[in-house]
């Protein structure tokens, strides 16, 4: 009965729900017992951790209109806030510090997203540059942040949910897929309401929204505090799942830059976007390195790899910019469109869901 | 194809025109339908006093007074750069007058606060399409119900039941809305995607949904083709004999403002130089000199 009926109610949403629980059945059955240590450590957990930092800055710049070269820091205030819950909060949960990593992250967001209440485009781009260096200072020039470490370095504990330890490969690849899972379904939640519509209302026209009755100090704001709350959640797992050594140096412009260029790519205001110009960003290197040592043998060397990233990266911005705004994602779509509209037309019958 | 539109309606305001008529009657008033809504004496929804407004040292407007009644279509007319918009943008607070005085209802303001138009019960349209374009239809109709919204954001994740029961009772008014317009074969598509003519009566719809007592209209006919415009002026009716919405409406086309509205306020060079029911303003030898352009040199536009 309730098959039939959601069959036929949702049958454009079918595919793409299928498609969700598939991936979450995967990503959760199978990943972690086929996938080696290699492709958890070094592919998956970053790509975990840069699509909900892209998610983050997507609510804020894809959704709400608001650009921020800013994320990066925000990434930094997660990490060092979780770091110092865990150190100087002995008693309290991972989980908690993580969501207390991401209030405060959420804290500073606001702070430096004020200028958006004057500044508008370009101009707040550069205002929010602002968190990008005060923070790498900020963590630099203060030992407390770091434990009094000389430089700033800090060290990630153990991963250790209420007495499991997470700290294997394949269990920092689980905790971050659950944090981003949870995170991602919130996040989603929040765009379908009516804060998602307001987001959007700024974004397309802030005169109509702001006559219609739209709180704009209120809307900027939360933008700013729930795209750095998610950023500073994926700053946690960068330092904690990922790299488990981390500096203020790591959270530079260049990573600002990473993440923006990210949902650019992947699509902007589309959280499949984020998610999917993650996966390309880390893919990317890879591909590159390993076509390069095909074609070129030796020459092929890492500081090479590095410039022919840019390279590709930069040309492919511009030619996304102009060819498809909509980002890579919707490439994707169309073609899913064309591929279903071709099986739908033999496979009319019911037999096949 | 038009007749087909406004049967539509015909219902809803045909229970309207029964309920109005039925609360005349208790008040012992005359039932002259019309003129009674002419001249209705009572509080004006919107009256402004001795507006004036400058730019630098241009004059946009002099020393405006109107008064709109309840329940009247009340047009604007006068030659581009009239002052026209500029008097819109200071009822609805995106101006601040440099003197003067808005009454809207019971409230008086030197300054309308824009934010709080919308609890004022005021909703307007712009001039060039002001929709949210990366929203579909419902979501823009949707969103001109924002300024009910108690539940916060934390609410709204959550999913509360006062969050739901908003987000219900806004989506049910979204589709009224959309249904008195004939939007419903657009209603899922996105805004920005559809011909002009449409995204208008979108504009309008999210203006409409909130039912506010007056309703701004900044140009609702320019750019759009004759037959359009008809559709629109009858929807405007509509929205007015359905809602009880007191309309103040813009436009420099003279001939479909004749028909539709019960006074025109005519301004040229930010005075107002004639104010009255259709016929006389048509005859009235100041604005036939202001769009002939017999007054000043040079405003040769003519718009019949």
């Amino acid at each position: 009965m309730t098959t039939l009926a959601r069959s036929a109610v949702s049958r454009g949403i079918t595919p793409g729900r299928v498609g969700l629980v598939a991936m979450l059945i995967a990503a959760y059955g199978l990943v972690p017992f086929v996938g080696s240590d290699y492709v958890l450590d070094a592919l998956l957990t970053p790509f975990l951790a840069l699509a909900l930092a892209a998610l983050g800055l997507n609510l804020l710049t894809g959704y709400a209109g608001l650009v921020s070269l800013g994320s990066s820091a925000f990434l930094a205030v997660g990490a060092y806030a979780a770091f110092n819950c865990n150190v100087r909060l002995q008693e309290l949960p991972l989980l908690a510090s993580i969501v207390a990593a991401g209030l405060v992250a959420a804290a500073v967001g606001i702070v430096f997203g004020l200028p958006s209440l004057r500044l508008r485009g370009f101009y707040l781009a550069v205002s929010t540059l602002a968190a990008q260096f005060f923070v790498q200072w900020a963590l630099t020039k203060f030992g407390w942040f770091s434990n009094n470490n000389p430089s700033g370095v800090i060290d990630a504990p153990a991963l250790t949910l209420s007495g499991l330890t997470f700290s294997s490969a394949v269990g920092r690849y689980v905790v971050s897929l659950t944090v981003v899972v949870v995170a991602t379904l919130l996040a989603a939640r929040l765009l379908r309401s009516q804060v998602g519509r307001n987001f959007i209302a700024l974004r397309d026209h802030e005169i109509a929204a702001k006559v219609i009755g739209v709180p704009l100090l209120r809307t900027k704001l939360l933008a700013f505090g729930v795209s750095s709350f998610l950023i500073g959640i994926a700053g946690v797992l960068w330092a904690f799942a990922y790299l488990r050594t981390v500096e203020p140096a790591g959270f530079n412009l260049d990573r600002s830059f990473e993440i923006l260029f990210i949902i650019i790519i992947g699509g902007p205001a589309s959280i499949r976007g984020a998610f999917l110009g993650a996966a390309f960003m880390v893919v990317l290197p890879l591909l590159l390195s390993r076509l390069g040592a095909a074609l070129l043998g030796d020459v092929f060397d890492s500081g090479v790899l590095e410039m022919s990233q840019r390279i590709v990266i930069g040309a492919l911005i511009a030619g996304i910019l102009i060819a498809e705004p909509r980002g890579l994602i919707s490439l994707v779509d169309r073609l899913a469109d064309r591929i279903r509209h071709r099986l739908s037309r033999p496979l009319r019958n019911p037999t096949q869901p | 194809m038009r007749v087909m539109a406004t049967a539509g309606n015909e219902a809803l305001i045909a229970t309207r025109a029964r309920a109005t008529e039925a609360a005349r009657q208790a008040g012992g008033a005359p039932a002259a339908a019309d003129s009674a809504r002419v001249a209705d004496t009572g509080v004006p929804v919107l009256a402004l006093q001795g507006i004036s407004l400058s730019f630098g040292g241009v004059t946009a407007l002099e020393r405006i007074d109107l008064s709109v009644a309840k329940g009247e279509i009340r047009a604007i007319i006068g030659p581009n750069g009239a002052g026209k918009s500029s008097l819109l943008n200071v009822v609805s607070g995106l101006y601040r007058p440099d003197q003067g005085m808005v009454r809207l209802g019971s409230e008086r303001f030197t300054h309308v606060p824009a934010v709080r138009l919308a609890a004022l019960g005021v909703a307007r349209t712009f001039q060039n399409l002001a929709l949210f374009k990366g929203l579909r239809v419902l979501d823009n109709v949707v969103m001109g119900l924002v300024a009910r919204r108690r539940s916060g954001f934390v609410r709204q994740i959550l999913s509360t039941p006062l969050a739901r029961r908003e987000e219900i009772e806004a989506c049910a008014a979204a589709e009224e809305a959309i249904a008195f317009l004939h939007l419903d074969a657009v209603k899922h598509q996105l805004a920005g995607g559809l011909p002009y003519g449409i995204q208008k009566r979108v504009e309008l719809a999210r203006a409409l949904v909130a039912r506010p007592q007056l309703l701004l209209l900044d140009e609702p006919f320019a750019g759009v083709t004759v037959g359009e415009k008809q559709e629109l002026a009858t929807h405007v009716r509509n929205a007015r004999d359905a809602y009880g919405t007191t309309i103040v409406l813009i436009e420099h086309d003279i001939g479909i403002v004749m028909g539709l509205s019960d006074r025109v306020a005519v301004l040229d060079y930010g005075r107002k130089i004639a104010d009255g029911v259709p016929a006389e303003v048509r005859s009235d030898q100041a604005v036939i000199d202001a769009y002939l352009g017999v007054a000043h040199e040079g405003e040769t536009e003519l718009v019949i």
